[in-house]
């Protein structure tokens, strides 16, 4: 039975929410500072290209412009996410010796005003010699292939290999087996919010503070201190409300290492923000890549093996795109019981803008290719494409060997309940429409430590005042996604207070202690386990002394809730929150009471503490003359462990539903010769919400034991479930299969002839 | 239980297939030149494995290893 809270689990609107919708909150984008400075970056027109000289003195001339610097200007320092293996921190200041891909910076500059610095970039004169350059994966890893960076021979970035059981034997004995080869595009997140920071130099101490739009002020105040070969302790990053992230601001970006270098220039605070085309061309999305993968199975649907080949085309950089390459690996067997496991995946480098961590962090194209190609094994065997799923899927318990252990789950009854509300929910189906179905899971935060902490993964500070109030102090990010409100709901639900008696504290480096950021759906976890720790160290000083004052016996338990501490079994016996708070404080010496939490996932496996799970189904009806698809209905039913804001996971669900079904229908970034074609929303096709289906969604409760009050994962799962679900529907309304996301029109219309024509052929050949 | 050591660093393997999946995840230079002398390319043993399902790559250099990595007698 789940325990009733008085906090958790009821739908909170989101603290910061009216601030946002009344305009409000401070997003880096709307600051300026006295005296400040706009700063802009010249970017590289060529791919690949020797720099053989630059010459800022017409840019100089230029009244309004009051700094210049080229790579030559910086410190030299190299920068990225990978610091664990310092080779793989491969980003330069600036581009010193060459440009690696459209849009690589090779000068900054600082005016008095936008329009001066737009206007200086035009006359800074670069003089460039092309070199051939490589833009595809299989091309880049030819010996005579160009070589983007010269440590890295044949251009390979990274490669994974994950393998259990004995693959090729049990692909020998089995039963069916299947081959299948995708080419997967490529996806820009789209934040609303661009990447733009502000920077201030105090040449007097020789410190830094920076505001910045960013996932997590950590990365960024280490990636400073490398790029500009800084303390750490000597810059400070202040993480204001952020518009979006998506994944694309975990990096240290030219944005902020640009604008800290024009400010310690100048001694003049510096801002500088992206337009919309240097946000499609010159910063982070979801890698596209060329995938095989081989399934084994018995007559009855058990899965006995399964294999996959990932090559990613990474991109000029590594960042965390190395991390996302094993992630793939991992995700491509969740929620199975896979006794046999192979993967290989192999990151590139090319000559274009790099891919990296998008929401979903390697899921999204690992399910893409496993739940399609399941649904065709199971059509081929002719089994349902839910029992198959129910079949195979995982228990509690499970463990992969040496990757990963799945405490709380419930994919099992996720599946049966799927199965029995579709039912109900879609009777009868009409010629040309499908359902589709797709099953998932995802971790709840990362173990993995590429970033070389040695701090905790997250931590928090709760200070109780005398009047009761708490002063909750923490860097964990929350950027647009509703952490600030789960913080103070988990808080408040610890120290048995409203959400109203928290002021929150946060994303300062400077006031507050670590935490590693907002990705991988991490903070409700390990941020909420920080929370919870620190408030349960101040709630024990109340209990502690509220024990002695109501002189009980030892033995009863006593519970703070609604603002008072009492004995569980008999709640009329207990004592004011705040009169013990008073006390509490006077018995401190007049301290006020605080609590440092902190939390670091140990023995949990290679990949995270707890894993969301669950199904998706879509019904589509396919127009068979236009190839259109019109997405008509989803329905989710989701492990996502104990509920902390229901409100909030909603959003949650219906954002990833959003951005997976845009990965399925439309969106897509075409490059020719490292340009990206569509770097503006007129042609990169994103969904309104008119497009949208109706969400259903059915929660099935769980009880995670490494979660804060059993919370796990909830934000990012249903991205990874939506775009094969979309495939497998339009499967089964019309036998179009596809081997590529984005199914466009064209592309289903040609699908749905091919499909036809197989028929056609097939009902020839029994004849 | 056998035990063998890579030529390059100090890490052992219980087969030389692993080992050579730990040597092919190698990214630095001291690693990828060694394959050079023994007439392998790591580009050519990774494209082998990636673009081929089985173990391809990591068993063509396994086959290497077994002459160029001995049994470790003690750990």
């Amino acid at each position: 039975m789940m325990k009733e809270y008085s906090v958790i689990g009821k739908p909170t609107p989101n603290v910061d929410g009216p601030a946002k919708v009344t305009g409000e909150a401070a997003y880096t984008i709307d600051m300026t500072l006295p005296n400040m400075l706009y700063g802009k970056l010249l970017r590289s027109p060529y791919p690949h290209a020797k720099i053989i000289s630059i010459d800022i003195s017409k840019a100089e001339a230029l009244p309004g412009v009051k700094a210049i610097i080229t790579g030559k200007d910086t410190p030299g320092g190299r920068y990225g996410l990978w610091r664990r293996f310092r080779e793989l921190s491969d980003q330069e200041c600036l581009a010193t010796t060459k440009v690696r891909y459209i849009g690589d910076p090779v000068a900054a500059l600082a005016a008095t005003t936008e329009e001066i610095a737009e206007k200086a970039l035009d006359l800074i004169e670069v003089e460039y010699e092309p070199l051939p350059a490589v833009f595809d994966p299989i091309e880049a890893m030819k010996e005579d292939a160009p070589t983007v960076h010269d440590e890295f021979p044949s251009n390979i970035n990274a490669t994974r290999h994950i393998e259990w059981g004995d693959v090729d034997e049990a692909f020998a004995k089995a039963d069916y087996v299947r081959e299948d080869r995708y080419v997967l595009s490529p996806a820009h997140p789209t934040a609303m919010e661009v990447h733009n920071s502000l920077a201030s130099f105090d040449k007097g101490t020789g410190r830094l503070t920076v505001w910045s739009s960013t996932q997590s002020p950590y990365f960024l105040q280490q990636g400073l201190a490398d790029a500009l070969k800084m303390r750490e302790g000597d810059i400070r990053v202040i993480k204001p409300h952020v518009g979006g992230g998506y994944g694309g601001k975990n990096s240290t970006m030219p944005d902020s290492i640009s604008a800290a270098l024009l400010s310690m220039k100048t001694g003049r605070p510096v801002k500088v923000v992206f337009n919309r085309d240097e946000e499609f061309t010159a910063t982070e999305h979801r890698t596209g890549q060329h995938m095989a993968i081989k399934i084994g199975l018995k007559k009855d649907g058990t899965i006995v093996a399964l294999e996959i080949k990932a090559l990613t085309n990474g991109g000029a950089f590594t960042a965390l795109g190395a991390t996302t390459l094993y992630l793939t690996g991992t995700f491509g067997t969740m929620p199975y019981k896979i006794p046999s496991y192979r993967y290989d995946g192999v990151r590139t480098y090319t000559n274009t803008v790099w891919g990296t961590s998008i929401r979903g962090f390697g899921a999204v194209p690992a399910k893409f290719i496993t739940e399609t190609q399941l649904d065709r094994a199971a059509h081929d065997l002719g089994i349902d494409p839910l029992d198959i799923r129910i079949k195979n899927a995982v228990e509690p318990g499970y463990e992969a060997p040496g990757q990963y252990t799945f405490e709380s789950c419930a994919i099992k009854p996720c599946l049966e309940k799927m199965k029995e509300r579709a039912k109900e929910k879609w009777p009868k189906l009409q010629k040309d429409e499908g359902i589709g179905y797709a099953a998932f899971a995802y971790m709840s935060g990362g173990i993995f430590n590429w970033i070389d902490t040695p701090y905790a993964y997250s931590s928090a500070h709760v200070k109780v005042n005398i009047d009761g109030t708490v002063d909750l102090y923490t860097q964990a990010s929350d950027i647009g996604q509703g952490h600030n409100t789960v913080a103070a709901m988990i808080c408040a639900e610890e120290l048995g207070i409203g959400i109203k008696d928290i002021r929150l504290h946060l994303g300062d480096t400077a006031h507050t202690y670590t935490d590693l950021g907002a990705w991988g759906s991490r903070e409700t976890l390990m941020n909420g386990n920080a929370i919870k720790d620190a408030a349960a160290q101040v709630k024990n000083k109340l209990i502690e002394i509220a024990r002695l004052k109501l002189g009980e016996n030892i033995a009863y338990d006593l519970v703070a809730k609604n603002h008072r501490v009492y004995l569980e079994l008999r709640p009329e016996r207990g004592l004011s929150y705040y009169d013990l708070v008073k006390d509490a404080i006077k018995a401190n010496d007049g301290v006020p009471l605080t609590g440092v939490g902190h939390y670091t996932p140990h023995n949990k496996g290679m990949i995270s503490p707890a894993y969301g799970m669950g199904v998706l189904a879509i019904k589509v009806k396919v127009d068979r003359e236009t190839g259109h698809v019109d997405a008509k209905d989803v329905l989710v039913v989701h492990d996502c462990g104990q509920v902390i804001n229901p409100l909030g996971a909603r959003g949650q669900v219906e954002g990833s539903v959003h951005m997976g079904l845009g990965y399925g229908m439309c969106e897509e970034m075409p490059m020719d010769q490292g340009m990206v074609l569509n770097p503006e929303f007129v042609d990169y096709k994103i969904l309104r919400t008119r497009d949208m289906p109706e969400i259903e969604i059915i929660d099935v409760p769980t009880y995670e034991p490494n979660g804060p009050f059993g919370a796990k994962e909830a934000a990012e799962a249903t991205i990874a479930p939506t775009a094969p679900a979309f495939a497998n529907a339009v499967y089964a309304a019309v036998g179009a299969e596809f081997y590529s996301n984005v199914l466009k029109p064209e592309k289903v219309l040609k699908a749905i002839r091919e499909a036809e024509a197989k028929q056609k052929a097939n009902s020839k050949a029994k004849k | 239980m056998a035990y063998y050591r890579c030529p390059m660093c100090r890490k052992i393997c219980p087969d030389h297939l692993d080992l050579a999946r730990h040597y092919l995840g190698q990214t630095d230079k001291k690693h990828k030149d060694w394959l050079k002398t023994q007439g392998l390319s790591y580009a050519k043993l990774i494209t082998d494995q990636i673009t081929e399902f089985g173990n391809k790559g990591y068993q063509a250099l396994a086959d290497v290893l077994k002459k160029e990595a001995p049994e470790v007698k003690e750990i």
